[in-house]
């Protein structure tokens, strides 16, 4: 048997465990990537329209997660907690964890993305008789969103290459399906190169996704 | 991540735990053996990729003799070997995963050290190991003496650890050592030339080789003994009394076949009965 097809035949064997392993990869970057930017919608609304003191606050939230490996988000959110009696499994675990470091690294991208839209246009809105609701949806928002996708994007890959941290508390994802095909088979190489591709094809689906949310809101010329 | 600052962090969760739980070792009421009792399966931390301790086979389902332990374990608990759930657990989190009740035991390939034995309680060894050396067939050193006798010319493929560099210097005090993140990766080392030998567990180069026969050589040396034991919490001496018991009488008594069956499937070796008469213990 040539080398290519028993390394086909063991990906056969092994379907089932990477399409598994893929499931949870994407499952747990999609949820994190959702919750995470949700909330880091909201912390960029606080960091730039907050009362001082809530500003405050959620600015000693983001740098203190900003500053933190996510390494040690993930132990924190599976081991500390757990002391205090929140026992949340590994899977959930992995989730918070991700989605607290989404959500600062959101909002610090929000909050820029807001705060570079001219200060006349608050105005001009003010002028005409909008509440700040109006404002926000329909004139600071929509300017906004353009500026924040791309890097949105970057922090969304950033976060599916952050969810192989999540072997360290036994989330079955992705690295750790392909580490258990290779101590079986040790065809290292060849395996690595497969979740190499699979990882690029998840993050050149959320580029795709993001170049498509960025052709929708453009402003036409 | 580099495994410096990875070790650094595992360090920091580890101290805030701790600091979080004093006392960490008491129960709140009652043994880990009533509730596992009470539970009706019992919860066993290990991993999943080193085979021939802990692996997953073509079927997906875990296999290896850190397995084979923990179904001995719920045999005697049960009767019924395969009342048991299996936790995956990275090594790093064999001590955190302890303590903080996540699991009732952790059957790990888990070597038997002072510092360790402060944080959780070991359990009676249930295998002992010693790191060897393997080699590609056919390459340009015979055996162990002509890796020694090579002097700073060898590398020396080994696992991450903070004794690595140590631990092959005992044997080769020359030689380079390298040292990479996972198992398959030193054996990429010697295949791919960049090491002229790996040094690890003897248990993993024997199932490795018979895993690739005819492609390797063992150096002929082994050194570095070490006892293997799985690892309870501390303070549970009901628990850890059971456990023992289950252990020592599957290497010794009642449940010898079993334990015999699963040495043979995973290091190829025949145990010799133990004798009946005079208990083992006193000869």
């Amino acid at each position: 048997m040539s080398d290519l097809s028993i390394f086909l035949d063991e990906v056969w064997i092994a379907r089932f465990a990477l399409l598994k392993g893929l499931g949870v990869t994407v499952s747990i970057s999609l949820l994190s990537i959702l919750v995470g930017s949700a909330l880091g919608v909201l912390v960029g609304l606080c960091l730039t329209y907050g009362h001082p003191v809530v500003r405050l606050i959620v600015r000693a939230y983001t740098d203190f997660v900003r500053g933190t490996p996510v390494l040690v988000l993930v132990l924190a959110s599976y081991y500390i907690l757990s002391t205090v009696g929140i026992d949340l499994g590994p899977f959930q675990a992995g989730v918070l964890a991700l989605s607290v470091f989404c959500s600062s690294h959101v909002g610090e991208i929000v909050r820029g993305a807001l705060q570079a839209v001219p200060h006349g246009q608050t105005e001009a809105a003010k002028a005409i008789g909008l509440t700040f609701g109006q404002t926000f949806t329909s004139v600071l928002w929509p300017q906004a969103l353009r500026q924040v996708l791309p890097t949105w994007v970057n922090t969304a890959a950033e976060m599916v290459k952050a969810s192989t941290l999540l072997s360290v508390i036994g989330v079955a994802e992705l690295l750790l399906r392909t580490q258990e095909i290779i101590s079986r088979n040790f065809l290292s190489l060849q395996f690595y190169f497969l979740a190499g591709f699979l990882y690029f094809v998840i993050n050149y689906g959320i580029e795709r996704l993001g170049k498509y949310v960025e052709r929708k809101t453009a402003v036409p010329s | 991540m580099s495994m410096t600052l990875r070790a650094g962090a595992i360090a920091l969760a580890s101290a805030i735990l701790l600091s979080a739980t004093p006392g960490f070792a008491q129960q709140q009421s009652g043994s880990t053996l009533d509730k596992i009792l009470a539970r009706g399966h019992l919860i066993v931390g290990s991993g999943s990729t080193n085979p021939p301790w802990h692996f997953k086979g073509a079927d997906d389902k875990l296999q290896g003799f850190d397995i084979d332990m923990g179904h001995i374990i719920a045999k005697a608990l049960f009767d019924d070997p395969n009342k048991v759930e299996y936790v995956n657990q990275s090594s790093d989190a064999r001590i955190p995963n302890i303590t903080t009740g996540k699991v009732d035991i952790t059957c790990q390939f888990m070597t038997v050290t002072g510092a360790r034995a402060q944080q959780v309680a070991f359990t009676i060894p249930y295998y002992r190991e010693g790191v060897g050396l393997m080699m590609k067939a056919g390459g340009p050193y015979a055996d162990f003496a002509a890796l020694k006798a090579a002097g700073a010319k060898v590398t020396i493929a080994v696992l991450q650890n903070v004794y690595a560099e140590a631990m092959v210097h005992a044997a080769l005090p020359e030689a380079k050592v390298d040292q990479y993140d996972s198992q398959d990766l030193i054996y990429q080392a010697l295949n791919s030339g960049r090491a002229d030998a790996v040094a690890t567990d003897q248990s993993s180069i024997a199932w490795f080789m018979t895993q690739n026969q005819g492609r390797y050589v063992d150096a002929g040396y082994g050194w570095n003994p070490q006892t293997y034991a799985c690892a309870v919490k501390r303070g549970d001496q009901d628990w850890l009394n059971f456990v023992n018991t289950a252990l020592h009488e599957a290497m010794t008594g009642v449940e010898f076949d079993t334990y015999a069956k699963s040495f043979k499937t995973w290091f190829g070796k025949d145990l010799p009965p133990p004798q009946i008469g005079f208990p083992i213990e006193f000869k």
